[in-house]
C-alpha cells in the first residue's frame, strides 16, 4: 500500500477508528496494530506475509534462545544461526540472480561459457528493511544491550509496525520495542507535529519528488548527452530521491506520532552537508547509524593492528555492503564505493571532528560546494541505468552545448525546488525541524491550507511509487 | 490496561483539521469567482501533447499569417508534411493545421473557419490528408471533440470522471492549472516525445517554427488492420466541411501513405477507389492521384506516421503535384 494513495486514505481513516475503540486494552491494540500492518503489506502481494512473519518468528525465538544461556558458545551460534538465516533470505530473493548474472557475465569474458538459472523472483517489497531491523535486535540481544522481548504479539508489532515497515526508518528494538510494552499518551503536541510531518511528507512526495521525476528521466531515459544535460538532470534527481525518500519518512513519523509512537529522524537537511562524513551524518540517518554499529566500528576493532589502513579498509567494505544493501546492481556498488573512498579521504584531510570545526565560513562554502559535486556525482552513479551510461555520461561532462528545452527544464528545477529550498534555509536558521509549528495560528493554517491545495493538484491517479521501495 | 490516552479536547482536534480549511475555502472562491466575472485569463492548459497541439492550432488558425496554403488533416498530415520546406518550394507561404486522429472533419472545418475569419480573402489552397486509418473511423472521439470545442470556446476543459478531478475542480484548482499554472510552467512531455522536443512550451516553439508542422520521434512496430475502407459517416462530414470553405478557394484531396510492408496487395487499388468517392462527396477541385499510397517501410516512425526523413521526401511529392495548382 503507498502513503500516497487513496487506498491508504481509506485504510488510516478505518484504523484510527478502531485504534480510539481499543484504547482500554493493551494487547488488543498491539493485535490491532499487527493485523493492520500485515494488510498493509499483504496489499501489494500476500504471499510475502510468510516471508515477514518467519523472519519475525525465527529472530523472536532466537531473542529467547539467547537470554536463556550465558555460555559464549552457544550464544554465538544462535547470533550465527540468526545472521545466516537474515542473509539467506537477502542474499537468495535480492541478490542471486545478479550474482549469477555476474559471474556468467566475468567467465563469458575469459571464454569459459557458463549459463546459470536465474530465480526471477520478485523482490519483496522493505525486505532489506525489515531484515536489517530484526537483525540488529538479535544482535543488540546478544550483546546485552537489550533484554529479549517476552512477547510475540510486542515483537511481530516492533517488525511491522506498518509507517515504517517498507521503507524504514530502520528502528532499533531498543527504540521501538519499549514503547510497544506501555501505554501511550497522544496530546496536543503531538498530535499537531504528526499532522505536520504527515502534510509536509505528502508534499514532499506528492509535489516534488513527483515533479522532479519526469525531469530527471527526460535526461536519465535519453542516450545523448552533454555537461548541462547530466548536470540538470542530476540536480533533477538529487532533489527527486530526496524529497521522495524524506517525504516517505516524515509521513512515516507523522503516522506513528498520531498515534502516539515516536520513530527516528531519518534525515537532517543533508543538502547543507559540508563534507562527506558530515553527509552520511544527515542522510538516511537510521541506515548510517545501522552500518556504522553493525558494520564499520566491528571491522574497524578488528582492523586497528592495520592502523588508518585498516579504519580506510573497514569504510570501503562497509560503504561497498551499504551500496550493496540499495540493490543488486553495479552501479549501486560503485555508488558505495565512491562514498567509501570519499569518506577515506576525508579522513586523511580532516583526521579528528575538531579539524572539521575550526575552519573559516569561505573555506565552510568551498566545502559545502565541493561535498556537493561529490554527493550528486554519486546520484549519478546511483541513478544511471548502466556502467556504459555512467561512461557516457561522465565524458559529456566536458561539452557544454545546451539542447532548446534548457530554459523549460530551469523553470521547473527552480519552481519545484523552491519551496524546499526556502523550508530548509528556515528550519536550518531557527535550528528546529518543526519551526512552521511555531508560527502564529492564522499563519500556520494558512502555509497548511496552501500545501493541502498543492497536494489535491498534484495528486495523480497513476502514483509514482516511492523510490526506496525496490530496496 | 490502558493502551493509550487521548489528551487532548475535541475542540483542539477540531481547530487542528478545519483552520487549515478556511484558506482552501477562500482560494477556491477566489478561483470561482475570478474565472465567473472573469477576471483570471482564459484557459491554456498546455498539460499534455494532444492539449499543447489542440491550443497551438487554434492560437495558430487565428493569428494573422499570410499563408495562402492551409494544410488540413490528421495526425498524418500534421507529421509527414513539412510546411516550411513545402513553402519554400512553392514559393508561397503554406501552415499546416492538421491535427489528430481522434478528430474528423467537423475539427478541420472548425479550424478553417477561424483561419478564414482571421486571414480574410488570404487563403487560395486548401489540401486535405488524411490517413486511411482516419478515413475507416466511424465516430471520432468524444473527449477529444468536447476538448476541441472547450478550447475553441474558451471554458474549461473537459473534467474527467473521478474523485480526485471533482474535487479539484470543487476547490478551483482546475482553474488556477488551466488558467495560470500552465502558463509560466513548461509540462514535460513523456517518452520519445520528451527526449525529442522536451517541454510542452518547447513543442510549441517548435510547431509554430516549423509553420504546424511536427515530427513523430517515438518509432514503434507497425501494428493494426491493414484492410482500409471509406466510412459511410465520412459522406456527410465531407459535405459539412465543404460548406466550410470560402468560395473561390480550392480544395485538394489526398490520403496519405502506409508502410509497404505492412498493406495488402490490393491496398494501392483500395486507395485509389477511396479516394475517388471521397473527393466526390467532398466536391474536391481535384484528387492527389499522384501521391503515393505507399511508401517504404524505413520512412516510417510508426503505421500512420512517417519519420523525418519519410516527411522529407512525402514533401517533395506534394510539392511537385501542389505546382500546377497553384499557376
Amino acid at each position: 500500500m503507498l502513503f500516497n494513495s487513496d487506498v491508504f486514505l481509506k485504510f488510516f481513516a478505518a484504523f484510527l477508528l478502531l485504534f480510539w475503540l481499543v484504547r482500554n486494552h493493551l494487547a488488543a491494540r498491539n493485535v490491532l496494530v499487527v493485523a493492520a500492518s500485515y494488510l498493509f503489506y499483504g496489499w501489494w502481494d500476500w504471499r510475502f506475509l510468510s516471508l515477514l512473519f518467519i523472519s519475525s518468528a525465527v529472530d523472536y525465538g532466537v531473542g529467547l534462545a539467547l537470554s536463556r544461556t550465558d555460555a559464549p558458545r552457544p550464544r554465538r551460534l544462535w547470533l550465527l544461526l540468526s545472521i545466516a538465516l537474515s542473509l539467506s533470505l537477502l542474499g537468495f530473493f535480492k541478490y542471486f540472480d545478479f550474482f549469477a548474472e555476474s559471474l556468467a557475465a566475468v567467465l563469458g569474458r575469459l571464454h569459459l561459457p557458463f549459463h546459470p538459472r536465474t530465480l526471477g523472483v520478485i523482490l519483496p517489497i522493505g525486505i532489506s528493511f525489515y531484515t536489517f531491523q530484526t537483525m540488529s535486535y538479535v544482535i543488540d540481544v546478544y550483546r546485552r544491550q537489550i533484554p529479549a522481548t517476552r512477547s510475540f504479539i510486542n515483537f511481530l508489532a516492533y517488525v511491522s509496525f506498518f509507517p515504517q515497515l517498507v521503507a524504514g526508518p530502520i528502528e532499533r528494538a531498543g527504540h521501538l520495542l519499549p514503547q510497544f510494552e506501555g501505554a501511550r499518551s497522544i496530546t496536543r503536541p503531538m498530535l499537531e507535529e504528526g499532522l505536520w510531518l504527515m502534510l509536509w511528507g505528502m508534499f514532499k512526495k506528492v509535489v516534488l519528488a513527483d515533479n522532479f521525476a519526469p525531469l530527471a528521466d527526460l535526461v536519465y531515459q535519453g542516450h545523448t548527452f552533454s555537461g548541462p544535460t547530466v548536470a540538470l538532470g542530476t540536480l533533477a534527481f538529487g532533489f527527486q530521491i530526496y524529497c521522495d525518500f524524506s517525504g516517505y519518512s516524515d509521513i512515516a513519523r507523522g503516522t506513528a506520532r498520531v498515534l502516539g509512537f515516536d520513530i527516528m529522524v531519518n534525515f537532517n537537511l543533508p543538502y547543507a552537508a559540508t563534507n562527506v562524513r558530515d553527509f552520511w551524518r544527515r542522510w538516511h540517518i537510521s541506515l548510517s547509524r545501522w552500518i556504522l554499529d553493525y558494520i564499520f566500528i566491528p571491522l574497524q576493532v578488528q582492523w586497528q593492528r592495520w592502523r588508518f589502513l585498516g579504519t580506510a579498509a573497514a569504510l570501503v567494505v562497509t560503504f561497498l555492503a551499504s551500496g550493496l544493501w540499495h540493490g543488486a546492481a553495479w552501479n549501486f556498488v560503485l555508488w558505495g564505493l565512491w562514498h567509501g573512498l570519499g569518506l577515506t579521504v576525508h579522513r586523511i584531510v580532516c583526521p579528528t571532528p575538531n579539524a572539521e570545526r575550526q575552519t573559516s565560513t569561505s573555506v565552510k562554502t568551498l566545502s559545502w560546494a565541493a561535498t556537493m559535486a561529490f554527493v550528486f556525482y554519486g546520484w549519478l552513479l546511483f541513478r544511471a541505468r548502466s556502467l556504459e551510461q555512467i561512461v557516457a555520461m561522465t565524458r559529456a561532462l566536458g561539452d557544454f552545448s545546451r539542447p532548446a528545452w534548457t530554459t523549460s527544464f530551469v523553470i521547473n528545477l527552480l519552481a519545484f525546488a523552491a519551496p524546499l529550498v526556502l523550508m530548509e534555509i528556515w528550519q536550518a536558521r531557527a535550528r528546529n525541524p518543526l519551526a512552521p509549528l511555531s508560527l502564529p495560528p492564522w499563519a500556520r493554517a494558512t502555509l497548511q491550507g496552501l500545501l493541502l491545495l498543492a497536494i489535491v493538484l498534484f495528486w495523480e491517479n497513476d502514483k509514482v511509487p516511492f523510490i526506496y521501495f525496490q530496496f | 490496561m490502558t493502551s493509550h490516552t487521548y489528551d487532548f479536547a475535541r475542540k483542539d482536534l477540531l481547530s487542528l483539521l478545519g483552520w487549515p480549511l478556511l484558506p482552501v475555502a477562500c482560494f477556491a472562491l477566489f478561483m470561482h469567482l475570478g474565472a465567473a466575472l472573469p477576471l483570471l485569463p482564459k484557459p491554456r492548459p498546455t498539460l499534455d501533447i494532444d492539449h499543447t497541439l489542440l491550443i497551438q492550432k487554434i492560437e495558430a488558425s487565428r493569428a494573422r499569417q499570410d499563408a495562402p496554403i492551409l494544410l488540413l488533416g490528421d495526425s498524418s498530415c500534421l507529421m509527414d508534411v513539412a510546411a516550411r520546406p513545402l513553402s519554400d518550394a512553392l514559393r508561397r507561404r503554406a501552415l499546416n493545421l492538421g491535427t489528430l486522429s481522434y478528430l474528423d472533419l467537423n475539427a478541420a472545418a472548425a479550424l478553417l473557419r477561424e483561419y478564414t475569419a482571421a486571414n480574410p480573402g488570404q487563403l487560395r489552397l486548401v489540401v486535405l490528408l488524411l490517413h486511411p486509418e482516419a478515413l475507416r473511423r466511424i465516430a471520432p472521439e468524444a473527449y477529444h471533440v468536447e476538448l476541441l470545442q472547450a478550447l475553441l470556446s474558451g471554458r474549461e476543459r473537459v473534467p474527467l470522471p473521478g474523485a480526485r478531478e471533482s474535487l479539484a475542480s470543487l476547490l478551483g484548482l482546475d482553474l488556477f492549472r488551466g488558467r495560470l499554472l500552465c502558463r509560466f510552467l513548461p509540462t514535460p512531455l513523456p517518452g520519445a516525445y520528451g527526449r525529442y522536443y522536451g517541454f510542452s512550451a518547447d513543442l510549441e516553439h517548435s510547431l509554430t517554427e516549423r509553420q504546424g508542422t511536427a515530427v513523430d520521434p517515438d518509432s514503434q512496430p507497425f501494428q493494426g488492420n491493414a484492410e482500409y475502407r471509406l466510412a459511410q459517416p465520412f459522406q456527410a462530414a465531407s459535405k459539412a466541411f465543404r460548406s466550410a470553405l470560402p468560395q473561390g478557394v480550392r480544395l485538394l484531396v489526398g490520403i496519405t501513405p502506409a508502410p509497404e510492408g505492412f498493406v495488402s496487395p490490393t491496398h494501392r487499388e483500395v486507395c485509389g477507389q477511396m479516394l475517388a468517392q471521397w473527393s466526390q462527396w467532398l466536391q474536391a477541385d481535384a484528387a492527389l492521384t499522384e501521391l503515393p499510397f505507399t511508401l517504404p517501410d524505413h520512412l516510417f516512425a510508426r503505421t500512420t506516421h512517417l519519420n523525418e526523413a519519410g516527411a522529407r521526401l512525402y514533401t517533395e511529392i506534394l510539392a511537385r503535384s501542389l505546382e500546377p495548382h497553384l499557376r
